[in-house]
């Protein structure tokens, strides 16, 4: 069963500000204007605190902007009700969280086969997959693990093999290979890199690492909530 | 970059689980044990009212009971419906078995022949038919209003008294109305009854059952020259001919036939007995359940609590689950299955537990306690609503509890 077909993305004068009005108010994106085409992979670099989660949290429907227009495919997504959204979310998105955010009482398996199960594939179906995953990502012998018993480079995948159960159409990946080393870095990159490949789903990784941002053919950087600098590849 | 999100272990949870499970358990366990002993105890009683042979009871207040009570018998025994009735004169004695130690034991002074009509079904085969007790009408020793005539002095004593003081058949007993030996006479043992099972225990087990003429004249109820209070008796227990018995119209037409010939005394039937134990029964039944729920309602809070507090741990995994868009509803319904699962857990441990507790009792307890305890009964219906109360509790604060869990922004619950 795959997801959501990959849609084309808008943020128009987005603007993202918590505690909006209190003392401690924080302008984590002060307007952002930009289009992702369905395929792309971007690179997103910038200065710790500089918004890139925040604008990540966006693009996944996990939060809605204070100000501003996020679409897809021409449709405005960002102020949709959370039931939608929540449905967008599972079918559409592949979320791999900077913190991971495995579910502590759940095995590395059933981690990985929550998604599908929400989308009620057949349990054969969801193990299969969920054991291919695993082994994609090198934990062939894990799946039975709990997340407490894995490293934290060893958690990363397991949250990287749950991003891609349902197939996603847009894939968020926030430093993905942030506890990985440099062999591991590059496998789960030719795994996020074929699975975009295979259907064409947009990718956007947030990194400080200049060989993983090299890999994209697009590169954002980001400073004070706002994007500095967008270039292609040719 | 921060550090992987990792929760705090979660042996603070399973304990916390262990323990809303014991709470529970204990608190399902109290009205378990409580109310299935005391509606086992209350059938008991109905149900030795139903199987009793009579059904209508004449009774007086005051010291010297019914008077004339031969005569009177004999007149409520012309009333139409009657099948007979039966004076019982009951009385503490003294015994005193020889070569034995004297004891008190309870008397009751019958006229044989309708004593044995008015025994039911389960006492008439502990008696032995027809009574051995020399004179079947009371008629001999006590004729037209004087006591001149020979006493049988004879007497029945119960299986439990005869096995504690070495009675058989054929021995003789000294009977007397104070523990003065010198005031006591000889009868002769002519038959030994068994005692129906009572909850009462073995107290009321030590009696002897004489011809009523005998009883009265030896506690001073009557004396052979001139009586002192003319022919006492207790009550007389009326039973009653044919289909009247399950009829309550009838009954109730019999026992105002009998009320019209004794205006001074008493006259109840066993129907209204049975009625008015039963209003006493749900008296205390209700004073159980109202224990219970105390219990009950202590445990319940406390599930709840548990519960709430296991949601509010469980918050960032909630918002977990709403980050990777599982709905709402699956996400409410998994809190509500996972404390339903808490609640049944303590409810069937609170039920087996309550019954080993009944179980244990019966086994190893003494007395009145182990005698009520044997006599339990497990009311589904009440357990049922108790097992019942407590889901649904479980059910309603889960619900609370993932309600506040799920009101709250996706990006907020993950922090
Ligand atoms: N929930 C929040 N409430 C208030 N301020 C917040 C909240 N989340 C983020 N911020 C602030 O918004 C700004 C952007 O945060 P964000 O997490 O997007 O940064 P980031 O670029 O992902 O940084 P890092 O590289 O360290 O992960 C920061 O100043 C941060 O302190
Ligand atoms: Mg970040």
């Amino acid at each position: 069963m795959n997801g959501l077909r990959p849609p084309r993305i808008e943020l128009r004068s987005v603007v993202r500000t918590y505690a909006a009005g209190g003392a401690d108010e924080v302008r984590a994106l002060q307007g952002i204007d930009l289009t992702f085409a369905p395929g792309e992979f971007v690179s997103v670099e910038g200065p710790s605190g500089c918004g890139k989660t925040t604008l990540l949290n966006l693009l996944g429907l996990l939060d809605a902007p204070t100000s501003g227009e996020l679409t897809w495919d021409g449709r405005p997504v960002g102020d949709r009700p959370e039931r939608v959204r929540a449905r967008l979310r599972l079918e559409g998105v592949g979320f791999i969280f900077q913190r991971f955010y495995l579910l502590p009482t759940l095995t590395a398996a059933e981690n990985v086969e929550l998604p599908m199960r929400a989308r009620r594939l057949p349990r054969a179906d969801r193990r299969a997959r969920a054991d291919a995953l695993l082994a994609e990502v090198g934990l062939a012998g894990r799946a039975r693990a709990y997340p407490h018993q894995l490293s934290g480079g060893e958690e990363q995948r397991v949250a990287v093999a749950r991003a891609l159960g349902n197939r996603p159409g847009l894939l968020l990946a926030d430093e993905p290979t942030g506890e990985l080393d440099t062999a591991n870095s590059r496998a789960i990159l030719d795994l996020l890199e074929r699975v975009r490949a295979a259907r064409d789903a947009t990718l956007l990784v947030v990194t400080h690492n200049p060989e993983v941002a090299a890999r994209a053919g697009r590169h954002l950087e980001m400073r004070d909530g706002r994007v500095v600098r967008d270039v292609a590849e040719a | 970059m921060r550090g992987p999100f990792r929760p705090r272990p979660l042996r603070h949870a399973r304990l916390q689980a262990v323990l809303a499970i014991a709470a529970m358990a204990a608190a399902v366990s109290l009205p378990v044990v409580l109310v299935s002993v005391g509606g086992g105890v209350e059938d008991h009683e109905l149900t030795a009212i139903e199987n009793s042979g009579y059904q209508i009871v004449v009774s007086a207040g005051g010291e010297h009971g019914i008077e004339h009570s031969h005569a009177l018998a004999a007149t409520i025994d012309r009333v139409t419906g009657v099948a007979e009735a039966s004076p019982v004169l009951s009385i503490a004695i003294d015994a005193f078995p020889s070569g034995g130690s004297a004891s008190p034991v309870l008397a009751e002074g019958v006229i044989p022949d309708a004593f044995s009509a008015t025994l039911g079904p389960t006492e008439s085969d502990l008696f032995p038919n027809p009574l051995p007790l020399g004179d079947p009408s009371d008629t001999v020793h006590f004729a037209n209003g004087s006591y001149a005539g020979p006493a049988t002095d004879d007497v029945l004593v119960s299986s439990p008294y005869a096995a504690s003081a070495h009675l058989t058949v054929g021995a003789t007993l000294d009977l007397g109305p104070t523990a003065s030996q010198s005031q006591a006479s000889p009868y002769t043992i002519t038959g030994i009854f068994g005692v129906p099972k009572t909850i009462l225990g073995p107290v009321g087990a030590f009696a002897l059952v004489l011809p009523l003429s005998d009883l009265q004249v030896m506690c001073g109820y009557a004396s052979g020259n001139g009586t002192v209070v003319p022919d006492a008796s207790d009550t007389i227990q009326v039973a009653v001919s044919g289909a009247i018995s399950v009829d309550p119209a009838k009954l109730s037409a019999v026992e105002s036939a009998i009320q019209s010939q004794v205006p001074y005394y008493q006259v109840t039937s066993l129907t209204q007995e049975a009625a008015q134990l039963e209003a006493a029964d749900s008296v205390l039944t209700g004073f159980y359940l109202a224990l219970s729920s105390v219990g009950l309602v202590v445990g319940l809070l406390f599930l709840a609590l548990v519960l709430l507090r296991r949601i509010e741990a469980d918050r960032r995994s909630i918002g977990i689950r709403r980050a990777l868009g599982l709905s709402r509803g699956s996400i409410a319904m998994s809190v509500v299955v996972d404390g339903l699962v808490l609640a049944a857990a303590g409810a069937v441990a609170g039920l087996l537990g309550g019954y080993a507790v009944v179980a244990a009792l019966a086994a190893d307890a003494t007395g009145t306690v182990q005698e009520a305890a044997s006599l339990a009964v497990f009311d589904p219906r009440l357990l049922g609503g108790i097992v019942a109360a407590v889901l649904v509790l479980s059910i309603v604060a889960s619900l609370v509890a993932a309600r506040s869990a799920l009101r709250i922004e996706v990006a907020e619950a993950l922090r």
